[in-house]
């Protein structure tokens, strides 16, 4: 009976495995198309991956430090007004900014192209395939993350700290900066990866507010030329992105513990 | 010389005294730019219908939603949508369950490296783990190569290209979330409840049934709602292993917007996703209270 159990465990972990493992096997064949099992070892992908691909990751991770940055800096603020501002206006934010997360993402995609195609129409700016077009529709998914990741750490802020800053002569600015933003920076850097993360690992926004010149992301390229065959290269470049992946969770993991990220987590 | 005296409110957990809603002006813009005004106008839209050309008339009208619950082909792909939320949540909740369980229970000392193994998928883009399932599924992938040279099959099973890889890469895709909702619960639960009702004489089985899943439903219903919501209305897994021979409602969405230029009815489809994905949340929410009652 334990033993079964276990061997239930163990399919479960190959199971969650499997697709990452196979992404890396894949990479290391020579044939031009991906074949198993891969006929001989080879790095000769890694060395052949296409521009398209590089470029498209290259505006993938501008996108997304942009919109992490955003979402990060809206954010804080609005964790603050919900968890100290005055009046109706915090239970309004609160329920404003965490709201993006149960409409499905498709929706704010679909929704947002079409309000920046009415804009377009009287206004000239078109937004849907610009690069800030798809930053605008990305730091909406991402916000609920960064808001959701700072509130849970003001719950750990002793107000006596501040208090303590205060009659120590400091200024309100100086307190913040140097005894409340360090109280929730736990909070902060787990929301800030989350958002990284959302914009990262999007499709359906960039789908509608991306595609242009300048905003067609890694996972759009790689939808593309899925049309036609799926090319090694592109199991050679994901190798590297979950090489990267997985050395950046170890080390969120080593300074503030995986547990932290779990929570926030959602994406289709 | 500038008085360094503050007055002291023990009810605002806040002795600093800055203003705090101004700050949050600029992302409250951000929001209703970029969420709220969207939001209202797809809702606009939904109840005009369709012109030439991808524009959109009044008057004001149910054609669209009318349609989608009348004609076969909507019904069908709406139907498909639910049964595939219906099939990958079931199967997420029955492998989340041993896997919660022995991550909460378990002594290992590998505990810490299989919850961060357990964790792994979610953080890797979800393309990525998408096309990892072709080398595995395909006609010529890992497990048709085995079983065609095992001489079980004659031909390659299609495992992708169709609802069946759809299926397989979701449940992997969402079964981190369920596991992560069932642990949350199971660790709420005394060993000894467990300890007792073995020593009663209840087998691992009985035990299983009688106290923990009980006692986690909570976790259960939660579980079902956040898998369910998400699975109907996800695009990339469908788009990428249904090989566009699957048509559920996120990639409809896309093709009546993108292609068809069919903006009045494609808003009308997304509310409907909208509703179809947060019907599970409010069945499971009040079945929890009937049964809390």
């Amino acid at each position: 009976m334990k033993a079964l159990f276990r061997l239930l465990i163990l399919a479960i972990y190959l199971f969650l495995m499997a697709p990452l493992i196979f992404v890396v096997i894949s990479s290391f064949g020579d044939a031009a198309m991906l074949a198993f099992p891969p006929r001989n070892f080879s790095l000769r992908w890694y060395g052949q991956i296409s521009p398209e691909l590089l470029d498209a990751l290259w505006v993938s991770l501008q996108a997304a430090a942009a919109t992490a940055a955003i979402a990060t800096l809206l954010g804080v603020w609005i964790a603050f007004a919900v968890a100290r501002g005055r009046g109706a206006f915090p239970a309004l934010l609160k329920g404003l900014s965490i709201a993006p997360l149960s409409v499905p993402h498709l929706a704010i995609g679909v929704a947002l192209y079409q309000a920046t195609m009415l804009s377009w129409d009287f206004s000239g700016v078109q937004l849907a395939g610009t690069f800030w077009g798809l930053v605008l529709g990305q730091s909406v998914i991402a916000v609920p993350y960064v808001v959701r990741g700072t509130l849970a750490g003001h719950a750990h802020i002793d107000p006596r700290a501040e208090e303590a800053a205060l009659s120590l002569g400091a200024s309100r600015w100086r307190a913040l900066f140097a005894v409340t933003l360090p109280a929730i920076r736990p909070g902060l850097v787990s929301g800030a990866f989350l958002a990284f993360l959302a914009s990262f690992d999007d499709v359906p926004v960039a789908l509608f507010m991306g595609g242009g010149e300048n905003s067609t992301t890694f996972p759009l390229q790689v939808l593309a030329s899925l049309e036609y065959s799926l090319k090694p290269d592109i199991m050679a470049l994901s190798t590297l992105i979950i090489v990267a992946s997985v050395v950046l969770m170890a080390i969120l993991d080593r300074l503030f513990g995986l547990e932290r990220f779990l929570h926030g987590r959602s994406a289709g | 010389m500038r008085s360094r005296r503050r007055r002291f409110r023990p009810d605002r957990n806040d002795a600093l005294g800055i203003g705090w809603n101004g700050p949050a002006i600029p992302g409250l813009v951000l929001l209703a730019a970029g969420f709220v005004v969207p939001m209202l106008l797809l809702v606009g839209y939904s109840v005009l219908h369709d012109g030439t050309n991808g524009q959109v008339k009044g008057p004001i009208t149910a054609v669209n939603y009318i349609a989608i619950v009348t004609d076969p082909l909507y019904l069908r792909v709406l139907g498909n949508t639910v049964l595939l939320g219906v099939v990958v949540t079931f199967i997420c909740a029955c492998l989340a369950y041993p896997l919660a369980y022995f991550l909460v229970r378990s002594r290992s000392r590998w505990r810490g490296s299989l919850m961060f193994l357990m964790i792994t998928p979610l953080m890797i883009s979800s393309v990525i783990r998408n096309i990892g399932w072709f080398p595995i599924l395909g006609d010529n992938g890992a497990i048709n190569v085995v079983l065609l040279a095992m001489g079980l099959i004659s031909r390659p099973l299609p495992l992708v290209n169709n609802l069946t890889g759809v299926v397989i890469a979701l449940v992997h895709a969402l079964l981190p979330f369920m596991t992560l909702m069932l642990i949350a619960v199971i660790q709420a639960i005394h060993p000894e409840i467990e300890e007792a009702a073995r020593m009663l004489g209840a087998n691992p089985w009985r035990s299983f049934w009688e106290v923990v899943f009980p006692l986690s439903r909570r976790g259960l219903a939660a579980g079902c709602a956040l898998v369910f919501s998400i699975a109907v209305s996800s695009y990339t897994t469908p788009t990428i292993l249904g090989g566009g021979r699957v048509l559920v409602m996120a990639t409809f969405i896309a093709q009546q917007i993108q292609s068809v230029l069919r903006y009045s009815f494609g808003s009308a489809l997304t509310i409907v996703l909208f509703v179809v994905a947060l019907s599970l949340s409010l069945l499971s929410a009040r079945w929890l209270e009937r049964r809390d009652a």
